[in-house]
């Protein structure tokens, strides 16, 4: 099968403490972090962002992410936006604190990434809350609000169908292929958002 | 006070670390760590590699970190950058990185091995503690500050391997810091930037 998945290689440092998504996925491949802009991106139905990115390399090279959002593509960025990058994305806004009720993650509308996944799984991971999302970055009008963190429930994950083609997956923290070897409810997401990311454009 | 330049990889949590208020005035210069090559480094007495900036960036510039040290510049090597690969005398030990041990009742066991250094004049052992991602071996008559267990070093001061000196640490609180997470890390880099601008880095030897 077409690898249908493009995965940036995390800027990491020199820990081995993330995870090798696509080792995983026969769809799923991994180019270099700064080899974005030089690569075929035709076979691709997605492209999966890590949070250890050079947001200033990406923001330097949106031409071409627009350009495979303009033909259906689909982008899923984790983070926090900190550097101009593409015109959908904002500033990260944190939190004004940390507390439990603070942390606690909300499901603000159903979505297939999500399926299945409990809320409360999100919010604690052994027993501590805070590593879902501790803020978010802001929506453009028009994107619909899948998760919410806090007491006022800001959309820490969005889902945004661009006018001009595309769609854009935000999660305002780690990568959600964290997740991968999860064996409570969370564990339902990275399959789910492989499924997700590299199906057909309707 | 010591003139410093920080290493920006473009990560959000470098952006926070390096532009936010809290810091932003410990920071003489902010340089792009892809601009390094280019860079003309002469108005640099330390030159700060922030937290998991990658290998594959800083390898490719060793001839440039050698340089500085010939002059007598200080590089500090943040945790979770691979000093092992682009400095001298660098050896490392991964581990696995513990997590959990304040929640399930253990320790890091990190311990001063200097306590009276000037370091500890800044940075309290306790602000020191959240989680490293392995340890040193220190260089012979380099120092260790702070090691774990008697496995080796998590931050040690080498003055005696080039003309310069290397500061190097597993610790990573740009990393923390700049994701919102984990105070400790904050009240490190409280401690750390004015000992880097303007503390003594390296201790006097003891009288004989």
């Amino acid at each position: 099968m077409v690898a249908r998945c493009l995965f940036l290689k995390p800027i990491k440092g020199a820990g081995g403490d993330l995870p090798a998504v696509t080792e995983r996925y026969r769809d799923a491949v991994e180019i270099d972090h700064y080899a974005l802009h030089e690569t075929d991106l035709s076979p691709f139905r997605a492209i999966l962002l890590p949070a250890h990115l050079d947001q200033r390399y990406f923001g330097s090279i949106t031409g071409v992410v627009e350009a495979f959002l303009d033909r259906g593509g689909r982008l899923v960025f984790n983070g926090h936006v900190a550097w101009p990058m593409l015109t959908e994305f904002a500033p990260f806004e944190p939190l004004s604190s940390f507390r439990l009720d603070d942390l606690a993650i909300h499901r603000l509308a159903d979505h297939p990434v999500f399926e299945g996944v409990a809320a409360e799984h999100l919010t604690f991971r052994r027993g501590v809350a805070g590593f879902y999302a501790r803020g978010h970055n802001p929506m453009p009008v028009g994107a619909v609000a899948l998760n919410g963190v806090g007491k006022d429930r800001v959309p820490c994950d969005w889902v945004y169908a661009r006018p001009g083609g595309g769609e854009i997956l935000m999660h305002a923290g780690n990568d959600l292929w964290m997740y991968i070897d999860s064996d409570d409810t969370t564990g339902r997401i990275v399959p789910q958002l492989i499924a997700w990311a590299e199906r057909d454009m309707p | 006070m010591r003139r410093l330049t920080a290493l920006d990889a473009g990560t959000y949590y470098h952006h926070r670390t390096l532009y936010g208020l809290r810091f932003r005035d410990a920071f003489d210069r902010i340089l792009y760590v892809r601009d390094l090559p280019r860079a003309d480094l002469s108005d640099t007495d330390v030159l700060f590699v922030t937290c998991r900036t990658d290998p594959s960036v800083l390898v490719p510039n060793r001839a440039v970190f050698d340089a500085f040290l010939a002059r007598g510049g200080t590089v500090v090597a943040m945790g979770s950058t691979g000093a092992h690969a682009w400095l001298p005398s660098v050896r490392w030990t991964d581990t696995a990185t513990n997590f959990w041990w304040w929640k399930e009742g253990g320790s890091l066991d990190l311990h001063a091995v200097a306590p009276d250094h000037p370091f500890f004049g800044h940075v309290p052992l306790q602000d020191a503690i959240w989680h490293h991602h392995g340890f040193y071996d220190v260089p012979e008559g380099a120092t260790s500050l702070i090691d774990v267990g008697d496995y080796g070093s998590v931050l040690y001061v080498d003055a005696v391997s080039s003309p310069g000196t290397m500061i190097v640490t597993a610790l990573d609180p740009c990393y923390h810091h700049g994701s919102y997470f984990m105070p400790a890390t904050t009240r490190f880099l409280d401690g750390f930037l004015p000992w880097l601008k303007a503390g003594q880095l390296v201790a006097e030897p003891a009288p004989a």
